[in-house]
């Protein structure tokens, strides 16, 4: 009962300070909405279609040989990437560069009327295609780059060929000049036919990819990011009532705590409630807010409130072991703010949690943090118990050995 | 019957370079009395205080409240006592009476019981006007009060306060020393520090002198003031600063401590009045200055403080 008024009042300390609300509630939502907004509100973890606008100023290499920029005009304007790309063919370069500083199109792919000469000719000189770019916008003129570097690199592999038959050939003793270039053309057309029929870039199959659920319904964007930052920003929230012990020490309330027949176990036990109730109020007004403000749907309800629960140990666990090490308030703000913000990079609480495969899956399961992501995006991909009972497990196991740390070094000070 | 026997209390911070706070330190305060630490700034009083609150284990000796031992029995220790701590100990973004509240809560009180007992010590602490008013929103003295009525909730046995009217004004500060008189007068035994010599002087049956650390006194008024001898004081005030003067003064012979002057004022210590009083003002016309006010009384704390240390009580 003492341990629960103790609670209550930490609590209600903490959701009375405007400016941490900011930080634990505000700040979390902002984010997501913004990334939310940037990657589009589809349901689909899709980007929305780039506009592009390409100059193709290539005159070919001589009349009737096929243009290497037809080729990639060809490439940028492709119907199956239609979804990534909007494609306006415009006649110059400074009209292509005119229409991004007006703000009409994010990137002008411009292709060098010398590009195929430059690419029958054995140096490179003029052959450079030039992307123009939105300097404050990132995604979208990355994938036109992707596309247009694909594209290059598979001409580039048909000079070659075409270079390597003509080598062969005059070693055979063809002589005849127009002969030649026919095989060269020839054999370039071949490369390059063989090239384009992989897809350049397939941006839809870097999409999430759970083993075993590509069938499943792919979660919204915004709830994605969401999660991530819900669960970056609680340990911000978990910090403030940590830091209380240090606060109350320094203001006498915590000496005049030890001198009422409250033990001193109550008294930590009532502090560690309260950094419990304060995240979980936390996870749960972000919860709904996502749901309610962006759409989001959380999954299956038994396996949300059970990760929601796990989030918020994990939480108060990363608060109270941060200040535990700290001397005074202000220490313990700055320590704790640089481990939560390398915590968030390992775990991929910056990325959306989606996009992680390979390597960074493995990797970030050495932070509580990123078990319980692996654990949301098991759910928002439509999983339920199995897809969280191991980082369910694992993420309290980290708890578990966090609190025992910070219950030892307050022991140690205040007992 | 003694209430609080302290026995050989001893306390260093940060051995073995750190100061000892507490050195050797024995004393008892009977059944209903109110027993004043006096000393100086660093004295050990809070520390000593803090040792009888069970907040500090000591490094040597040990006391028993209530005949329970704070070493060994701290939890009935802390049932028996309620403690004023000298620097405010309230959470100021509550109101008064969710201090209250929340303060009795963690003596075990519950219910409709706490909230009457809050009421009560609103009532007595006056502050029932502005019980929902934040602490911070709080004038000084209100705050010394609250912190005052925090410890009382749980009707304690013992009362510890640790120097409660610092830095106040005159008329809070009289209803403290009238509240603590009433507390005593209700039955509750009363350990009160302060540096102010005459509160101790007010309020105290009893009086410890301490000094870096050290119990240097102990007893009632008259038995501590008869440690000066048979001494009289004199006070007078001078119509201009008299350091000089003091100085001199304190070379005749018959003179056996004279205090630091304070704006003109201060009082010296002195075998025969009678003897002297020509002296001090050919003295004084020496370096032109005049004598405007003197008095004999008898001697106080201030003057014990002086003879056992050879140090005003506040510099
Ligand atoms: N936490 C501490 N750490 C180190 N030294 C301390 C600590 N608390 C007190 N001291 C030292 O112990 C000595 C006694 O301090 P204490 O607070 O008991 O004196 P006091 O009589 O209450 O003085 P005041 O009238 O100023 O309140 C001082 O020298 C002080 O510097
Ligand atoms: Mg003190």
């Amino acid at each position: 009962m003492r341990a629960l008024s103790i609670a209550w009042k930490d609590t209600r300390h903490v959701y009375r300070n405007i400016a941490g609300l900011a930080l634990m509630l505000v700040a979390p939502l902002l984010l997501a909405t913004a990334l939310g907004a940037a990657f589009g509100s589809g349901d689909n973890f899709s980007i929305a279609a780039v506009k592009t606008v390409v100059a193709d100023l290539d005159v070919g290499a001589e009349a009737g040989a096929p243009a290497a920029g037809a080729t990639i005009a060809g490439a940028l304007d492709n119907p199956d990437m239609a979804d990534l790309l909007d494609v306006t063919k415009v006649d110059t370069a400074v009209t292509a560069k005119a229409t991004v500083d007006a703000g009409d199109a994010e990137v002008a792919v411009i292709i060098p009327s010398g590009l195929s000469a430059a690419l029958m000719a054995s140096d490179s000189a003029g052959s450079e295609v030039q992307i123009y770019r939105d300097p404050a916008l990132s995604v979208g003129p990355a994938i036109a780059t992707a596309v247009v570097s694909s594209v290059v690199q598979s001409l580039n592999g048909a000079r070659a060929a075409a270079a390597a038959s003509v080598h062969l050939a005059v070693s055979l003793g063809v002589t005849e000049d127009s002969e030649l270039a026919d095989l060269a053309s020839k054999s370039a057309e071949a490369f390059s036919g063989l090239a384009q029929s992989e897809p350049p870039v397939t941006l839809e199959e870097r999409a999430p990819l759970v083993p075993g659920l590509e069938q499943q319904k792919r979660p919204n964007v915004a709830s994605q990011v969401l999660v991530g930052m819900m669960l970056f920003f609680m340990l911000f929230g978990a910090a403030t009532p940590s830091r209380s012990i240090l606060d109350e020490h320094r203001e006498g309330t915590l000496a005049r705590l030890f001198t009422t027949p409250t033990p001193r176990s109550v008294i930590l036990g009532g502090k560690y409630i309260a950094v419990f109730l304060v995240v979980l109020v936390q996870a749960i007004i972000l919860l709904l807010a996502g749901w309610l403000l962006l759409g989001a749907h959380w999954g299956a309800l038994g396996p949300v409130v059970v990760l929601t629960l796990c989030g918020a140990v994990v939480a108060a666990s990363l608060g109270l072991v941060t200040v535990s090490f700290a001397k005074t308030p202000a220490q313990a703000g700055a320590v704790s703010s640089a481990i939560f913000v390398f915590i968030g990079l390992i775990s991929g609480s910056f990325t959306g949690g989606a996009n992680i495969g390979g390597a960074f899956a493995i990797v970030r399961r050495v932070s509580p943090l990123g078990w319980l992501l692996e654990g949301w995006n098991g759910v928002l991909f439509g999983g339920s118990w199995q897809s969280i009972a191991l980082p369910v497990v694992a993420a309290l196991a980290f708890a578990l050995a966090f609190f025992g740390i910070a219950t030892f070094f307050f022991r140690r000070r205040y007992a | 019957m003694e209430a609080i026997v302290v026995e050989g209390l001893r306390k260093q911070f940060d051995p073995p370079k750190g100061p000892v706070a507490v050195d050797t330190v024995s004393f008892q305060i009977g059944e209903g009395e109110i027993f004043s630490l006096l000393g100086p700034n660093g004295a050990g009083k809070t520390t000593t205080i803090s040792i009888l609150s069970c907040l500090l284990r000591p490094d040597g000796g040990d006391a028993r409240v209530g005949g329970f031992s704070v070493t060994r029995e701290p939890e009935k220790v802390k049932a028996l006592i309620g403690v004023v701590p000298q620097d405010i100990a309230l959470y100021e973004d509550m109101s008064g009476r969710e201090n209250l509240l929340f303060w009795g809560r963690m003596y075990g009180m519950s219910g409709a019981a706490l909230n009457k007992r809050v009421d009560e010590v609103l009532e007595l602490i006056g502050l029932v006007d502005r019980q929902k008013d934040r602490v911070d929103k709080y004038s000084g003295g209100m705050k010394r009060r609250v912190n005052i009525g925090a410890a009382l909730l749980h009707n304690p046995r013992f009362l510890y306060f640790d120097e409660p009217t610092v830095g106040i004004d005159p008329q809070s500060r009289r209803s403290i020393l009238d509240g603590v008189k009433d507390l005593n007068a209700s039955g509750v035994t009363v350990l009160y520090t302060t540096h102010y010599m005459e509160e101790a002087q007010e309020l105290s049956h009893r009086i410890g002198i301490m000094d870096k650390g050290a119990m240097i006194a102990t007893g009632t008024q008259d038995e501590l003031v008869r440690l000066v001898g048979e001494r009289t004081r004199i006070d007078l005030t001078l119509d201009r600063e008299a350091e000089t003067l003091a100085a001199r003064w304190r070379e005749l012979p018959g003179v056996s401590s004279v205090s630091a002057p304070d704006d003109g004022s201060m009082w010296l210590s002195v075998q025969d009045a009678n003897v002297l009083m020509p002296k001090l003002f050919d003295g004084a016309r020496a370096v032109g200055a005049r004598i405007i006010e003197i008095s004999l009384a008898e001697p106080n704390l201030e003057m014990v403080f002086l003879h056992l240390t050879g140090r005003a009580l506040r510099d």
